[in-house]
């Protein structure tokens, strides 16, 4: 029973890794604490919903629609929010402050589209399928999503250490003037940064949205909240803290869940929160940085 | 003449009550502070009012202290781990106390009634009690700003570093700021349940943390009447334009993002900015005329 739940809390702290993975990238590359990451998760998840019911695609290119979605809503938010204030010399609030503009903004227009209602996939989207792996039941869908989030890390890994892109990327994460004084393009990393994290949160919301069944306007604050913590716990831009914090978290709040109760789960993720800002307010992996960070 | 104030009283009651969350968000941001823990503060504040005149002899004015000192706690308990952290880490931890709170009142169904709220509260509040409130707090203000703790705020704001080499210390300034804004906000919360007779969880949640940092924005970081004015304008808006009352969430969202990228001082402190620079532009002779200074 506990090896089931400790198995349930990896897989959905998989997903709130992938999640904080573009929330903590794009503040260890440009210090900005994008508050809208949300939004770009629910969008994610509407569009996978849209692209199954409306247009009649299978998973798998619905799937690959939504990261691309997310990636476009992502990269506009940066055109169109982030960029003029930086070209007029915006400071860190002033970034808090128009994330949460631009979320609003997001939400009330997946409102329109939605009608304010919280959709539902159709029955059977998904495979409905069990093995017994060592006395444990694990679905389908728990492996296929497991599975998912590991290649996604790993491009985003190999993205990060192995392309000139992500080359640049870490060095405009040390400093961002230097590196445009060696040529680096500030636009392009920019670009890549958004657009990779866009694709990280439209992938997360259509795996939650399918495994919850469950894709509505609002989905997009609860997961903000888990994130806050992850990137607290795993250190505010560190990637390989965000992963670790992801899965912790997933499985502290299963386990709170079944053990101690479900309506608490809220109020315990906080008090860790609150715990980790007042004992070790650079998070608990810290000690993994410089060379693995991205910041 | 007389149908017209009874239209019109319910709008201006809740004007001055959410001037009063305004000024909460407006003393985090003065000194510096990235809080966003306004609606969290009124949601303490409210409910330990409501619960107090409810359930307890005190009377308003003592549920009214108790229902501030419930603030103070909660500013002071935040800035436990707040106090030293700068930014980014402020605002996660605020928000993520907003809706804490508003999950834990949800929890909490035998002292906060639940997702029904607290309801049949007796309404102690009048509009000019609530006049009268917001221009005490106005003065108070006023007065904070010009002493020594408003220069301090202004010091850390302006740079935390620099500050503290001052010998300012900017733990315990923060840490005032935390207790300052919580009271006010707590105030709020407590005016709102003895003016509307019933408070619910979601009047707390993130609409009301939107709102008090937009009408701040709106109305400007600075002066005493910035928040005032945003306040009285994010209200009153969707009044005159009736389509625009569905989408206020949008109609903040889309002010916050084009305010701050180009007016980023906000109506107040761009009015005030652009009459000093008036001020300074015409020549040395006629300013010191019109200031009544003596000839140089």
């Amino acid at each position: 029973m506990f090896g089931q739940e400790l198995l349930n809390g990896v897989v959905v702290g998989a997903v709130y890794a992938l999640f904080s993975l573009g929330l903590t990238l794009v503040f260890g590359i440009h210090r900005i604490l994008n508050l809208a990451h949300g939004a770009v998760f629910m969008w994610g998840a509407l569009i996978g919903y849209f692209a199954v019911t409306g247009a009649g695609l299978a998973l798998l290119p619905a799937f690959i629609l939504a990261i691309l979605g997310g990636a476009l809503v992502s990269v506009a938010l940066d055109l169109l929010v982030f960029r003029p204030l930086r070209r007029r010399q915006g400071d860190e609030f002033g970034t808090i402050i128009v994330s949460i503009g631009a979320n609003l903004v997001l939400m009330h227009l997946a409102q329109q589209a939605t009608n304010a209602q919280t959709l539902r996939f159709p029955f059977g989207i998904f495979p409905i399928h069990f093995y017994h792996l060592l006395g444990l039941r694990v679905s389908l869908q728990q492996i296929v999503i497991v599975a998912a989030v590991a290649l996604l890390v790993i491009a985003l890994v190999l993205y990060l250490f192995r392309t000139n892109l992500g080359t640049d990327a870490r060095a405009v994460a040390i400093d961002e003037r230097t590196s445009m004084l060696l040529g680096i393009n500030p636009h392009a990393v920019y670009f890549g940064t958004f657009a990779i994290a866009g694709a990280l949160a439209g992938a997360a919301g259509v795996i939650l949205g399918i495994a919850f069944n469950s894709v509505s306007y609002l989905m997009g604050e609860p997961i903000m909240l888990q994130a806050f913590v992850v990137i607290v716990l795993g250190g505010l831009g560190s990637v390989p803290g965000a992963l670790l914090a992801g899965v912790m978290l997933g499985v502290i709040q299963t386990l709170t869940t079944v053990y101690i109760s479900s309506e608490l789960s809220d109020a315990v993720v906080f008090g860790l929160l609150f715990v980790v800002l007042l004992a070790r307010p650079r998070g608990f992996f810290a000690g993994l940085h410089t060379e693995h960070r991205v910041a | 003449m007389g149908n017209l104030v009874a239209t019109y009283r319910p709008l201006f009651d809740l004007i001055c009550i959410y001037a009063v969350f305004a000024f909460s968000q407006y003393v985090a941001l003065r000194a510096g502070l990235f809080s966003l823990a306004t609606a969290g503060f009124a949601s303490i504040g409210g409910y330990a009012g409501a619960y107090l005149l409810k359930e307890t002899a005190l009377g308003p004015v003592l549920s009214g202290v108790g229902a501030i000192l419930c603030g103070v706690a909660a500013g002071l308990f935040l800035s436990l781990p707040l106090a030293r952290l700068r930014g980014a880490f402020q605002a996660i931890a605020t928000i993520g106390f907003v809706q804490i709170m508003v999950s834990l009142s949800l929890f909490a169904a035998p002292i906060t009634g639940g997702a029904l709220g607290l309801n049949a509260i007796p309404k102690v509040a009048s509009s000019g009690l609530l006049v009268a409130i917001v221009a005490v707090l106005m003065l108070l203000l006023a007065v904070i700003n010009r002493g020594g703790i408003g220069r301090a705020f202004d010091a850390i704001r302006q740079d935390y570093t620099v500050a503290a080499s001052l010998g300012i210390s900017t733990n315990k300034y923060s840490r005032y700021a935390f207790a300052l804004s919580g009271a006010i906000g707590a105030l709020g919360g407590c005016l709102l349940a003895f003016d509307t007779y019933s408070i619910q969880p979601d009047l707390f949640g993130f609409p009301l943390l939107v709102f008090a940092i937009a009408a701040v924005i709106l109305g400007g970081r600075s002066s005493v009447a910035g928040p005032l004015v945003g306040t009285v304008f994010l209200m009153v808006l969707p009044e005159l334009a009736r389509p625009l009352a569905d989408e206020r969430l949008l109609l903040q969202g889309a002010l916050l993002i084009v305010v701050i990228i180009y007016w980023p001082r906000g109506i107040v402190d761009g009015l005030v900015r652009r009459w000093h620079d008036r001020d300074a532009a015409q020549d040395p002779q006629a300013r010191r005329d019109r200031h009544g200074l003596p000839a140089a």
